[in-house]
């Protein structure tokens, strides 16, 4: 059975994924105001894809693991939007509570 | 494919080992999306309270030890490398690879178990470990608690999945001392390992919402 | 009928026998009937609830119970059914027993995966029936905070958990209905060519397996904070009770899908048969099963239209509760287009089917009514409410597992039920059931706010109609336990296809042999193509 995917491409991604933690830590000294998060979260989210595609295989599986995983992003951002949404547009009228 | 091989691991409601394969596979694949909802609902929470209190969330944070932190991830990115490697050599069936692959993932795991238990024991004597002992002297103590009680509770977690994980390397390793993954046959070993991954992928979200934050003054 | 004994074939009953045979098989037809006889001794417990809230009720003064215990009571009969009855009722019984012989494979995907979630449910049924019996819970099953973590002094902790362990039995099923759909259909057997059973089974399974982890760590947080003493809902701490709402309904909207959808995938299944027609728009029918349960996961804050959310929110919830009418109608619409026209006779599992549709038709109307804003300010927490679920609920889904059971009852003990009695009988649960809750919609709208075990005397005449008709609406339940069990044993044999329908499951024996089918079938027509099966359907009788 030949590997999925070469040792050199693990390495290599293993690399990259430490060098993004590193810039991870070092962004977050720098004051960005509302982007350091964001700029926390997104270089999260890059890991968060190769670890899932190299490692996981995502990028050498069929359409449906994608369709699936595709969901599982979607369905928590539905959450979050829609949570949020709701703090977020509080107090945007004059009446009280609202 | 050998014909003894087959036999041993297929199940009877397959039609052939493919079909077998691929069921197992998009089987974890499914759990993986629920555990994703599962932890999504803490992120969630975290979200919206982090909305509302901006500054007492950073002075947590800020607590929070990065050095601690940041070698832990460290420490869990080489773990899914050495898994990774590990199903490698699986496929390619190398069983004595597979073997010290796993057995190395499984100590990089207990080293992080390790640090994290450092840490809670660290934040029990810092009087950071809210419904034990908690005191700040921030201007806002009870919202500072609140981002504590979000860093306890999803990290706790994680650390169980991690005990989950472990559980399943140690299954995996006694399949394969017993012979029973091989070239043709792996779905134990490429299984276990999507689980493990994806322990790692959330704590790499944990680490960016609890550590950074703080970073900066 | 009775062939000699020593030329019967060998079928999933009596393959192998014991106890230990049954409490230790993987066969899902066998686990299906385990989770029959757990579901329903969890509707009588949940329903002995109700009966006691009824003849509360029936008196406008706290009489029968305290208000404390009423809140307990109104909070059990939630749980139970909802968690312990409902949400498994179909998939877990005809979902476990059917899918794979609908497919034409020999089992699920992973069939001990199958066993294990019959255990943990039983484990999480374990754990509420403890905190039933150390006195219960009294904080509403929807456990809204602060009061369930800050001021109840009722078992919440247990309850939270035994539920949570409940949701991982769930998932379980959910995951394996849909790596089954996906892996194991017969040759020949395409996503189009699926009986409408398997496209809304899929479509609950989506929602079991992405909602109910929200729900596990909303009830985990819960009781985190009742144990630890911390704040993540509590105001004084800087939590936000409304945030709780948010997280639970989140879970709990999608979840009253998980209850209809199966409902209608056995309704879809009966309609066809019973007209002996294609079903009508066979691929609006399917998509709309998908559509209804992504639908379900945007329209969760018309829970809260009066709990503080922001009107944006609000008005954006609103729309999209409109929405999500659409597919459902979609549903009723084609199930009548198939009737139409069509050879119907009137058996039972017809006329369950059909009230089916009329009440599902009445309580998803009202449910428009709740997503109009300024309506649901008039009448959220009141008795419209309550009427309006459930008509869904047990005018809608109970009907439709009585309707389901009834139909496949042939198949699965190799008995024909008596066909009088269940008429009578469903006649009896769809007078008993119109009695019961009609009355409320009008109490409702009239002001009689929901969860109060006292209310004003001039609601008095109406909560007494609605009573009379609990108690008809139990005798119609009782009924099919006493004639299908005694079928088993006394009634006349079914053979394969008493109903002459098509679908995989009816070309075997019945009761099916362990593994379903001597051989894999290979599918080369339609779900329902009556046309092309005429010939074979009249030579079996």
């Amino acid at each position: 059975m030949t590997p999925t995917v070469s040792r050199k491409s693990y390495a290599l991604t293993w690399l990259g994924l430490l060098g993004l933690t590193l810039l991870t830590t070092l962004l977050g000294f720098i004051d960005m105001g509302p982007f350091n998060m964001m700029a926390a979260v997104g270089i999260a989210a890059v890991k968060a894809a190769l670890i899932a595609g190299i490692f996981m295989h995502a990028l050498f599986e069929g359409k449906l693991v994608r369709v699936v995983i595709a969901a599982g992003v979607m369905w928590f951002l539905i959450f979050v939007i829609w949570t949020a949404g709701d703090y977020i547009t509080r107090g945007w009228l004059p009446f009280p509570g609202k | 494919m050998s014909p003894e091989i087959a036999p041993l691991a297929l199940h009877e409601q397959f039609a052939n080992p493919e079909q077998q394969r691929e069921t197992a596979s998009l089987g974890m694949w499914i759990f993986i999306v629920s555990e994703m909802m599962l932890f999504g609902g803490l992120f969630v929470a975290y979200t919206v309270y982090r909305m509302y209190y901006p500054q007492a969330f950073t002075e947590g944070s800020a607590d929070m030890d990065i050095v601690l932190g940041s070698v832990n991830t460290a420490v869990l990115i080489c773990s899914s490398f050495t898994m990774a490697l590990a199903v490698h050599s699986a496929q390619m069936g190398s069983r004595k690879l597979v073997n010290i692959f796993l057995l190395a993932t499984m100590a990089i795991g207990c080293v992080f178990l390790v640090i994290k238990f450092t840490e809670y024991y660290k934040h029990y004597l810092d009087h950071k470990a809210p419904g034990v002992w908690f005191d700040s002297a921030a201007a806002n103590p009870g919202k500072v608690e609140l981002f504590f009680v979000f860093y306890f509770i999803m990290t706790m977690l994680h650390a169980l999945h991690m005990f989950v994980g472990l559980g399943l390397l140690t299954f995996t390793l006694l399949r394969n001392l017993a012979g029973k993954i091989t070239a043709e046959y792996y779905n134990t070993i490429e299984v276990t390992g999507l689980y493990w991954h994806f322990i790692d992928i959330i704590w790499v979200f944990l680490y960016a919402i609890f550590y950074i934050p703080g970073l900066h003054p | 009928m009775q062939a000699a004994t020593s030329l019967v074939p060998k079928n999933y009953l009596t393959e192998k026998q014991g106890i230990l045979s049954w409490l230790f098989t993987t066969d899902h037809k066998r686990i299906g009937i385990l989770y029959t006889g757990s579901i329903t001794a969890f509707f009588f417990l949940g329903g002995f609830f109700a009966l006691l809230m009824r003849l509360e009720l029936l008196t406008p003064e706290t009489n029968l119970v305290q208000a404390e215990t009423y809140n307990k009571l109104f909070t059990m009969h939630g749980i139970i059914m909802v968690w312990f009855f409902l949400i498994p009722s179909i998939p877990n019984t005809l979902g476990n027993f059917f899918i794979p012989m609908a497919i034409g494979a020999k089992d699920l995907a992973f069939p001990k995966l199958n066993l294990l979630s019959w255990y943990v449910f039983m484990l999480g049924a374990g754990i509420t029936i403890y905190a039933l019996c150390r006195g219960g819970v009294d904080t509403g099953w929807t456990f809204y905070t602060p009061f369930s973590t800050s001021y109840s002094t009722t078992y919440v902790v247990a309850a939270a958990i035994g539920i949570l362990v409940n949701g991982f039995s769930s998932i379980a099923t959910g995951l394996n209905f849909i790596v089954t759909i996906h892996k194991m259909r017969a040759p020949g057997l395409t996503w189009f060519r699926l009986p409408i059973f398997c496209w809304s089974m899929y479509a609950t399974s989506m929602i079991l397996v992405l909602a109910t982890p929200v729900l596990a760590i909303t009830l985990l947080m819960v009781a985190v904070e009742r144990l630890a003493q911390v704040g993540i809902f509590d105001p004084a701490l800087g939590g936000d009770p409304v945030l709780f709402q948010h997280m639970f309904w989140f879970y709990s909207h999608p979840a009253v899908y998980i209850m209809v959808l199966p409902g209608m995938a056995v309704v879809s299944e009966i309609i066809p048969a019973f007209s002996r027609k294609p079903l009508f728009g066979y691929k609006a029918v399917a998509f709309s099963s998908i559509a209804i349960a992504v639908l379900g996961f945007f329209v969760w804050g018309h829970h809260m239209f009066v709990a503080g959310t922001s009107v944006y929110s609000a008005m954006t919830f609103s729309l999209l509760s409109y929405f999500i009418a659409v597919p459902s109608a979609i549903k009723v619409f084609n199930w009548t287009a198939t009737v139409y026209g069509g050879a119907v006779s009137w058996d039972t599992p017809m006329l369950y089917a059909v009230g089916f549709i009329g009440l599902f038709t009445i309580g998803g109307m009202t449910g428009l009514f709740l997503a109009a804003l300024g309506l649901d300010v008039h009448v959220t927490d009141t008795y419209f409410v309550i009427a309006h679920f459930h008509y869904i609920m047990v005018g809608g889904t109970v009907m439709a597992y009585l309707g389901g059971v009834h139909y496949w009852w042939p198949k699965i003990s190799g008995k024909m039920y008596p066909e009088g009695i269940a008429r009578l009988s469903a006649a009896t649960v769809f007078l008993g059931f119109n009695l019961t809750f009609f009355p409320q919609f009008i109490l409702g709208y009239l002001g009689m706010p929901r969860r109060y075990a006292a209310y004003p005397p001039e609601f008095h005449m109406l909560n007494v109609l609605s009573t009379a008709g609990a108690s008809i609406l139990a005798v119609g339940y009782v009924m099919p336990l006493f004639y299908l069990l005694w079928s088993w044993k006394y009634g006349p044999a079914a053979g394969p296809n008493p109903w002459r329908a098509t679908g995989l499951e009816w070309k075997t024996e019945s009761p099916p042999p362990k593994h379903n089918f001597e051989v894999t079938p290979v599918v080369t027509y339609g779900a329902y193509d009556y046309e092309a099966l005429k010939e074979e359907l009249q030579l079996v009788s």
